[in-house]
């Protein structure tokens, strides 16, 4: 039987703190890109002009069908070489979760504004207001309620997903732990608390999204 | 509105759905002021003649005139051309239109939806659109909803709401289509009620009806249409009682036996 000693998951208790505020940082910078750039891509794959639908597809299905892993150790390494641009590698994290992420915002966008009535856009053409006044007064307020809980799904994944930066040396919760397991040789309870804290950071997230569907089904 | 202007002109309207044709070739004039009912089978292309109208289909061949100006199209060198944006609004805007599915916007109130287009397209302060939204719901008897979301609603006060919304904008042209279809028969006539008062009060109407009762009492002219051509048109007396085509006295004898 193994002999658990979690004493020493208390004692690195540092380590998974400032761990867990790179992950943070990592996630929240990759949800802001992610959904910014996800909500115009989203927005043009459900436009009536193919030349911005037919991009927006190619975009969509470059980054959901390779994987994530390559695109960080791809935009950290080859970009340097090919472009001569250099990111660090917190940055070059950021920047493949937000590109990654973004193709799966845009198609949560797409889908949440083909749901809304057709009838409420004529409505509102009839009346006089243009693409624009349509798309975000009458369109994306009611497209947002339906793309809340699929968005919510997303933060989470990120969290999850910002794990894969520590093939680059990030050292966020994964890398910083890892670290540790290497001079203590405790990975069962290193590991394990470790799993703990994704969840403890994850949770939440979901607990508030689960309220603001709440309030928006009483609302309309 | 210059009275001599025909409030709607129709020349040749055609429209396909890919392969079917579903207008083959409408003429029709509305005089301002005038009330005219649209009666047919379904799929006789009525509604889709009124979405033509109201610009929502816009890949149609011929030409659509709303007091005399041509809608979202320009001539340029002999030939008529698409055209959209502001140039398009400003014609498509004379007329308002009223939906079978009333179309309401769920996530804003009553006056909300009443004032949405004066704050955007007329660029109205609140208060503003707020008082012709308050004595729009006090004209179709709504005074009491004005904080509600469309959801609390009947369907009958849904579709007065939707009414009020339309003529929020000031059309000079008022479109209806099958707006009392989707209502429970008890809610029917305070929709009509109102849509009769408007007449009165002189709003030039294109109603597309199943209502042979509200065709016959507030139309001054009726048109039956079948397979996408105008068959017959003319006065309600004289469509409704006595039809010169044997296809409007078949459907005019199916509609009343809807009733047994």
């Amino acid at each position: 039987m193994y002999d658990w000693s979690f004493s020493v998951v208390w004692d690195y208790r540092v380590v998974y703190i400032q761990g867990a505020l790179i992950t943070l940082q990592l996630s929240l910078l990759a949800v802001l890109f992610s959904l910014s750039l996800g909500l115009v891509v989203g927005i043009a794959r459900q436009s009536p002009r193919r030349s911005l639908s037919f991009p927006a597809a190619w975009y969509v299905e470059i980054f959901r069908d390779t994987p994530l892993l390559i695109q960080i150790v791809w935009i950290f390494y080859c970009l340097p070489i090919l472009m001569g641009v250099t990111l660090s590698a917190f940055w070059a994290s950021v920047v493949a979760l937000s590109l990654h992420m973004s193709a799966y915002v845009a198609e949560i966008v797409r889908a949440g504004i083909a749901s809304v009535d057709k009838g409420h856009i004529d409505a509102a053409k009839i009346l006089g207001l243009n693409y624009f006044q349509i798309m975000r007064r009458i369109i994306l307020p009611q497209a947002l309620r339906r793309m809340l809980p699929p968005l919510v799904n997303n933060f989470a994944d990120i969290l999850k997903l910002s794990a894969l930066a520590s093939v680059i040396g990030v050292y966020e919760l994964l890398h910083s732990v890892e670290n540790v397991i290497m001079n203590n040789f405790r990975p069962l309870e290193m590991y394990s608390a470790l799993a703990v804290v994704y969840f403890m950071l994850i949770f939440p997230v979901a607990f508030v999204a689960r309220r603001a569907e709440l309030y928006f089904a009483e609302r309309f | 509105m210059d009275s001599t202007v025909p409030a709607i002109q129709l020349q040749a309207i055609k429209k396909r759905f890919g392969s079917l044709e579903v207008l083959c070739g409408i003429d029709l004039e509305v005089k301002t002021g005038e009330v005219v009912c649209v009666i047919g089978p379904s799929g006789s292309g009525k509604s889709t003649l009124l979405r033509c109208i109201a610009y929502l289909e816009d890949d149609f061949e011929g030409a659509i005139y709303l007091g005399g100006e041509l809608l979202g199209r320009v001539f340029k060198g002999g030939r008529l051309e698409r055209v959209g944006g502001a140039a398009l609004r400003k014609v498509q805007m004379k007329a308002g239109m009223v939906f079978q599915q009333f179309n309401l916007w769920p996530h804003k109130t009553v006056l909300g939806n009443i004032t949405e287009a004066l704050k955007l397209v007329k660029k109205m302060p609140r208060d503003e659109a707020e008082a012709i939204g308050d004595q729009l719901l006090g004209k179709v008897g709504l005074s009491e909803k004005r904080n509600e979301y469309p959801s609390h609603l009947s369907g009958g006060q849904q579709q007065r709401v939707a009414i009020a919304r339309a003529l929020a904008m000031h059309p000079e042209i008022m479109l209806f289509d099958e707006v009392t279809s989707a209502l429970d028969p008890e809610l029917v006539d305070e929709v009509l009620r109102v849509m009769k008062q408007l007449a009165e009060e002189g709003m030039t109407m294109v109603v597309v009806t199943h209502e042979i009762g509200f065709a016959s009492r507030v139309a001054d002219r009726v048109v039956f249409m079948d397979g996408g051509v105008i068959i017959e048109e003319g006065t309600p007396e004289k469509v409704l009682k006595n039809p010169n085509q044997a296809r409007t006295r078949e459907f005019l004898s199916l509609m009343a036996h809807e009733e047994f």
